[in-house]
This record gives structure tokens, C-alpha cells and sequence, in this order.
């Protein structure tokens, strides 16, 4: 069951598994993506790689196992995290998002022949319908069984299955919820990415100024995106960083920007048509 | 003009046919040409007409092993041997006249060389056809008009006597008329040549009809046996491992069953009824590939959706059937797995994938592809899991009108409605030369506050499809960049301003935030 069929038939796969990862290789990212039920070492800190550009935005530069990442909503920014890692051979479900635009998704490294995408994500509240000895049945592979029925068993469906979940809740969460599918994400080893509010999350990353190039007045087009994305948490996330990037740069990926390049209209200056402003910091 | 009659005489003889028609189970009466959907056939009455002529089958059976079911309502079958056993093939279509009418169904037959004569034979107005040629030799047997026997020979004469309107061709039929071609035989005579220059494919298979050559012999149809499986429970079974259990069983009697007659299914049918008479279906891709366990598993999770959806809401009873039928039959011939180059679906993917289906539905889970497209919308592909095809816009044609640049991080499905000002506050227009009346200023989205537009660029024409009138779409679009800082794919169709894209890095609840001086760093 553990990516026998990879390991046999995906040629990148192969590949990773004959380079052996690097434990503990800070920043560096090492090819961690097949199916991680069956990794050798319990508690070594497999990370999924992310964009280099992301790197010093994440502790240990990348994405660890078994934690939550939360974004303001969905958007480029949550499809940037998990789009190395997807690349990398990680399977990627994206629940909730039925506006994603997975052709910039696929622009910044996403690879959608290894997504699911469940756009509607059914019921909005946990039903709570026990309904006496016939629910008595456990589910495989133990996940949330009975009680909430809707949205968090999706999810935890889909984290039994993909190493990336990216989610938007239609409710917000409750303690017990989260607490459950949190236990299943450190189980199933992968990483959770919710637009929305996620309380003891690992990692929150946010947009605080955003700035297009390329438009004029009537000519031009849009070319690419100046960010200013701020990161925190809790733990080794705990002290805040702040990052420049062009999210989406001109080819569609994620870059550092230059403090140079800079597309910043500052206030005492000349608003520049086009240029940055800040906007809601959440 | 012995032309077509010369090539008749060349021919091999037809094979006698035998066409049992019952009118009242026809879906499709050839005179009308109509189709039932076309009579708004709903689908349990179909259901109950599909079991009534799978009855009559298993009458004709009985005098014929080999029956082929040519539409719902018909069946045809070579006549010669029942005859001869029977003693004459009017003996043969009183028995089994017989027979149906003990079923409680109507039904006519009709004799002659080949299948089409037959079929034609088999309508009730083909009665006093035949009588009104009672020096051909037709006649109407014994049990009067419910069977018209054309006699070896004379088929061709019947034929001819038919109007054009019976190729059930609507189209071809009226044109024909027109030109003056009432019967068959006026077809006929026609030279073959002329009628394929003139009419194509259609008519030369018309032509064919009409000269008395069948498209194809009678084609046996193979007993119809039912390979699914069920278990009963009684008691009515309350928890789900004995339910499980008992699939796993039914699962590996399926596929014995299935391996045994060298088929294999696409799909597999799970059916289960409570005890108080509700029942739950659906079907589970199978192509072969699942082991009893793996169908068993289905069942659970089949069992868990169902216990998680509203319906579950009330009282829950206990199983009293659970089922298994295959679906889709197909010759058994191995499966080929994808070698690279196609992203191999994981047993825990997969898996995970069908327990989201099983709670949400078939549709709910989908795997993206990249496409072309003009549209924004269209450049991703989605279609559900384990579903296969080709994107309705293949990827490597080229694509002109797409919008170059980044690609929007979201993208809606349906357009929202959006206004775009000028400095007057007056709306801007795009002329039909794709000129705009004014310079945008500010653009609202549904409910929004008002923002300022700092930047625009367009319009960019597109007219797609043009040449379907429902299908017609002329848009001129937009991309605006507003003082919040986020970017719009805009588009005015018919008039009106909307939103098909966002360029934003993240989208939901849409606030406004004015003021460019609070960033602190």
C-alpha cells in the first residue's frame, strides 16, 4: 500500500527515493513527497519543500509534517505554499475553493495531474447523527467516525489520502474538531493549509500590501504582482518575518523581489498610478 | 429500368424473418418516427415496459432459443427452423401469439424475407396492405389480423407497395416526396449511382431497403442471465460488519460468476433495501480491478455516507437485501496500467477519493487538467474522479483572444455582476467599433463600496461562436487594477460590467481599506 506503485512507476519518484533525504538538513527541503505513512524514523522532522522564495518566510524553511498553515482566504498565496511540495510528487486536495484558478496554480509549480479538488464541501455544520448500533461500524482507517458527519469528515478523508489539504471551512471550526483533525493530520503526516481562522495553527502567513505592474492608463497588461507577506506562529514561528515577493512574478512563479524593484507609492510621494497600497492586514 | 429488378434477381435469397411487435411496449413507432423521450416517457414506466418485454422474450424464447431484441417492443428471429419443427410458420406465429396473449400482452407478427420487410409487416396497417393483395398469396391465418405472412418471393412486391415515409428518415422521406418518390419501388427503380450522387450515405442505404437487401442478418441475441448477486437478511441486519462481511462474500460469488463467462464490469451496482423500504443505489467504477475486499469496502463506505447524509436523520432500520449487479458487461481482456508520463493514482489516493465520493456524491470530487479556451474558465478542465475524456478544448490548438499575462487566482464559474464609471460618474460603455465612451474611474462589485481604478487596460474584443445562435457570446474585457491594490478581469457583455476573474492573492469577504500610509515597515 505504500506507493509501491510509485516507486515502481513514477519515474521522478524513483528518483527521490534513490536520493536519500537529508535528515534534518536545515532549509535545504529534501524530496520528502511519497506517501509518508511508512517513513522509517519515527519523529524525524520530514519536511515537504517549499518555493525558495518562501524559505526564510517558514521555520526550518519549509513545510513541516503534521502541522497547520493558515492564509487569510484562498488565493494565490495558499496555492504558492503547497506548490513546491506538489511538484515534488505530494498529492494535493484543494476542499472549499470552488474559485481557485488552478492555471496560476499550475503557473507557480502545482501539478494538477496529482490534485483533487472537492469544491463544494456538502453540509455546513456537523450533523451529529448517531444513529444507535448501526453506526457502531468503524470507518477504515479510524478517522473522525460518527458524530460530525460534514466538512471535517471530508477533510479527514482527504488528509488520510493527500499529503496537502488545502481548505476552506464553511464554519468555523470547533475546539473538539480540530482537536480530532489535527490528531489525524499527525497521523497521516501532511500538512494543512486553511484559509480562515485556525487557532494554534504552526505557521499564519498574510498579505499586508499588494501592488500590480504592467497596467497603464489603457495600454499595457497585468504583469506581475509585488507582495508583502508577513509570517508568524507559534514556537520557532513565533517571531515575525517579512518578505518582499512578486507573487505571481512575470513567468507565473514565486520570487524575491529586489528592494529595488519595488513598486511602492509611498505616501509622501506621488501616488503612482498602479502603485502599492496596504490594505487590510487581518 | 429492369436495371434494379435484375440486381434484385442477383442477390442471394433473403433469410425468412419473424418480427413480434408488441404495440403497446414500442418506445419508437415507425410511422412517427417518434423517439419516447420526444413522448416524455417518464423512467419508472419505462422501467415496468422494460420488464414486460423481457417477459415476452422469454415466451418467444421457448420456440426460439435465438432471439434478437431489435428495438424495445420488437424482437426478430430466423424463421425457418421454428417453422419446420412447428410445422409452417403459420403455426409457429399462433403459438407464440398464444403464448404473449397468456401474458396478458398484445402483440402482431409479421413474416417475410428479411428483416426490414418483416418489421414492416409486423405494423397493424400492414394488415389490409396485404389483404388488398390477396391474389399475392398474403394472408391473415387464423388468428386474423394479428400476424401478415408475405409469402417466399413476394416480398419484393410488398416492399414496393410501401410508402417512402416507412424508412423512418422523416427528413429523407419528405424530400423524396417532393420529388415525386411516393413508394419504395420508386426508389428502387432509381439507379443506384444517381440516388448515392444525390442523397449520400443515407440514400444508398435507403436504396438498399428499398431493393429488399437487409442491412444485417438477424443477430442472435444471447440468453439474457443475471449475473448479480444478493443475500436477504432476517432478521433485518442493524450493524455494519455483518453487512460488510456478507459483501465481501457476495463480492467474490460476482466475480467467480463474472470469471467464469469471461466478463468483466465496468461498474458495479450496490444496492441495499431497509426493512421499512427505503433503498440505496449507486454505482462504483470497477473495471476489473477490484478485489472482494476493495468491494467490500465500497459497500462500508456506501453505508457510512448514507448513515452520514439527512437522510439518516430518521429512524434507522435495519438491511433486509443487500446487492450486487455488475454493470456495463465487457469482454474480460486484462488491464494495462499507465507505464510514466500519467500521474499513478495511489491506493491511499484513491481511496481517500471514493470515501469523499460516498459522502458527497460522484460529482463532488474532481481532478483538474489544463486546457485552452479563450475564456479564463475554460482553461482548466474538471472532470469527476475516475472519469476519463478529452477536454472540451484541447490544449494544443492554437487559441487567439486569450488574455496574455499572469493567469487570475480565482476564477468565477459564474460572472459577477460589476459597474464601472467614468469621472462623471457616468457608466462606460463599449461602442460596437470597441470604443469606450469614457475613461474608468471607479468600479463596483455587487454590494461593494465603490473603488477608484488606477489602472486599465482593453478592451479586448472576442466574439465566440458565432455561428451558433444560442451559443453566441461578444464580449470587450478589462483588466482593472484598483486602489486597494488588486487586480480585475472585467468584461462587458450585452452592456453590462462583470467580473469573470480576480488577480488578488486572496478573495472571499471583499473589504475596503483606504489609506496608504499605516504600513509601518
Amino acid at each position: 500500500m505504500d506507493s509501491v506503485e510509485v516507486a515502481l512507476v513514477d519515474v521522478k519518484a524513483r528518483r527521490r527515493l534513490s536520493a536519500a533525504p537529508l535528515p534534518g538538513a536545515p532549509g535545504a527541503g529534501p524530496g520528502t513527497g511519497e506517501a509518508g505513512a511508512g517513513e522509517a524514523v519515527a519523529g524525524e522532522p520530514g519536511m515537504f519543500p517549499v518555493a525558495p522564495a518562501l524559505r526564510e518566510l517558514l521555520p526550518r524553511g519549509g513545510l513541516a509534517r503534521g502541522s497547520v498553515v493558515t492564509v487569510p482566504d484562498s488565493g494565490l498565496l495558499c496555492m504558492a505554499v503547497v506548490a513546491a511540495a506538489s511538484a515534488d510528487g505530494a498529492w494535493c486536495a484543494i476542499a472549499g475553493m470552488p474559485e481557485a484558478g488552478l492555471a496560476a496554480g499550475a503557473g507557480l509549480g502545482l501539478d494538477l495531474e496529482r490534485t483533487l479538488l472537492v469544491p463544494y464541501l456538502g453540509s455546513v455544520t456537523g450533523g451529529s447523527v448517531t444513529g444507535g448500533s448501526v453506526t457502531g461500524g468503524s470507518v477504515t482507517g479510524g478517522s473522525v467516525t460518527g458524530g460530525s458527519a460534514g466538512w471535517p469528515q471530508v477533510v479527514a478523508s482527504l488528509l488520510d489520502g493527500c499529503e496537502l489539504v488545502l481548505v476552506r471551512p464553511p464554519s468555523r471550526a470547533s475546539a473538539q474538531v480540530r482537536q480530532r483533525l489535527e490528531a489525524t493530520l499527525r497521523r497521516a503526516r501532511g500538512v494543512l493549509v486553511v484559509a480562515g481562522d485556525w487557532p494554534g495553527a504552526q505557521v499564519r502567513l498574510r498579505v499586508t500590501a499588494q501592488g500590480w505592474t504592467g497596467l497603464g492608463d489603457g495600454f499595457g497588461r497585468l504583469r506581475a504582482c509585488c507582495a508583502e507577506v508577513v509570517a508568524d506562529g507559534r514556537g520557532e514561528a513565533a517571531r515575525a518575518k517579512t518578505r518582499w515577493l512578486w507573487l505571481p512574478a512575470e513567468d507565473g512563479t514565486v520570487s524575491v523581489a529586489d528592494p529595488a524593484d519595488i513598486p511602492l507609492g509611498m505616501p509622501g510621494e506621488e501616488p503612482g498610478r498602479g502603485g502599492l497600497r496596504v490594505v487590510n492586514g487581518g | 429500368m429492369s436495371e434494379p429488378r435484375a440486381t434484385r434477381e442477383t442477390k442471394p435469397p433473403a433469410s425468412r424473418v419473424m418480427v413480434l411487435r408488441c404495440p403497446g411496449l414500442c418506445a419508437d413507432d415507425v410511422a412517427s418516427g417518434k423517439r419516447p423521450a420526444e413522448r416524455g416517457a417518464d423512467p419508472g414506466a419505462e422501467r415496468e415496459v422494460a420488464r414486460a418485454f423481457e417477459s415476452v422474450i422469454q415466451a418467444v424464447t421457448e420456440f426460439c432459443p435465438a432471439v434478437e431484441a431489435v428495438e424495445p417492443g420488437v424482437c426478430a428471429f430466423a424463421a425457418r427452423g421454428p417453422a419446420r419443427y412447428f410445422g409452417g410458420e403459420e403455426a409457429v406465429a399462433g403459438k407464440i401469439i398464444a403464448a404473449v396473449a397468456d401474458l396478458g400482452i398484445e402483440c402482431r407478427i409479421g413474416v417475410a424475407d428479411g428483416l426490414f420487410a418483416a418489421r414492416l409487416a409486423a405494423r397493424e396497417n400492414a394488415r389490409h396492405d396485404a389483404r388488398e393483395d390477396a391474389h399475392a398469396g398474403a394472408h391473415a391465418g387464423a388468428h386474423g389480423d394479428a400476424m401478415t405472412l408475405i409469402p417466399p418471393g413476394t416480398t419484393g412486391e410488398f416492399l414496393g407497395r410501401q410508402p417512402v415515409t416507412v424508412l423512418a428518415d422523416p427528413e429523407l422521406a419528405g424530400l423524396l416526396i417532393r420529388l415525386g418518390i411516393r413508394t419504395l419501388a420508386d426508389l428502387a427503380t432509381l439507379p443506384v449511382k444517381d440516388v448515392a450522387n444525390r442523397f449520400g450515405a443515407v440514400g444508398t442505404a435507403a436504396h438498399r431497403l428499398a431493393s429488399g437487401y437487409d442491412p444485417r442478418p438477424v443477430a442472435v441475441r444471447p440468453p439474457a442471465e443475471d449475473l448479480s448477486v444478493a443475500q436477504e437478511f432476517d432478521p433485518p441486519e442493524t450493524s455494519a460488519e455483518p453487512l460488510v462481511f456478507a459483501a465481501k462474500t457476495l463480492a467474490e460469488q460476482l466475480h467467480a460468476g463474472l470469471a467464469a463467462k469471461g466478463l468483466s464490469c465496468v461498474r458495479v451496482q450496490v444496492y441495499a433495501r431497509w426493512d421499512d423500504g427505503r433503498e440505496l443505489s449507486r454505482l462504483w467504477r470497477h473495471d476489473g480491478l477490484l478485489t472482494a475486499v476493495q468491494v467490500a469496502d465500497r459497500v462500508r463506505w456506501q453505508l457510512d455516507g448514507w448513515r452520514a447524509g439527512p437522510e439518516a436523520a430518521k429512524e434507522v432500520g435495519g438491511v433486509v437485501l443487500l446487492r450486487l449487479g455488475p454493470d456495463q458487461l465487457v469482454r474480460a481482456t486484462g488491464q494495462q496500467l499507465a507505464l510514466w508520463g500519467e500521474a499513478v493514482v495511489t491506493d491511499r489516493v484513491a481511496r481517500a477519493a471514493m470515501r469523499v465520493q460516498a459522502l458527497l456524491g460522484h460529482d463532488a470530487v474532481l481532478r483538474p487538467s489544463l486546457s485552452g479556451g479563450r475564456n479564463v474558465a475554460e482553461q482548466v478542465t474538471q472532470r469527476p474522479f475516475w472519469d476519463k475524456g478529452e477536454p472540451r478544448f484541447p490544449r494544443d490548438r492554437p487559441w487567439p483572444g486569450q488574455i496574455p499575462g499572469a493567469a487570475p487566482a480565482c476564477v468565477f464559474s459564474e460572472p459577477r455582476a460589476a459597474e464601472v464609471t467614468d469621472d462623471g460618474g457616468q457608466p462606460v460603455t463599449v461602442s460596437g467599433r470597441c470604443v469606450v465612451s469614457g475613461i474608468p474611474a471607479a468600479l463596483t462589485v455587487g454590494g461593494d463600496a465603490p473603488r477608484e481604478v488606477t489602472g486599465w487596460a482593453g478592451p479586448w474584443p472576442l466574439t465566440e461562436r458565432w455561428w451558433e445562435p444560442d451559443e453566441v457570446s461578444r464580449r470587450a474585457r478589462f483588466q482593472l487594477v484598483t486602489d486597494d491594490g488588486r487586480a480585475w478581469l472585467a468584461a462587458v457583455r450585452d452592456g453590462r460590467w462583470q467580473i469573470e476573474g480576480g488577480y488578488w492573492l486572496w478573495a472571499g469577504t471583499i473589504r475596503r481599506f483606504r489609506g496608504g500610509n499605516c504600513r509601518s515597515g
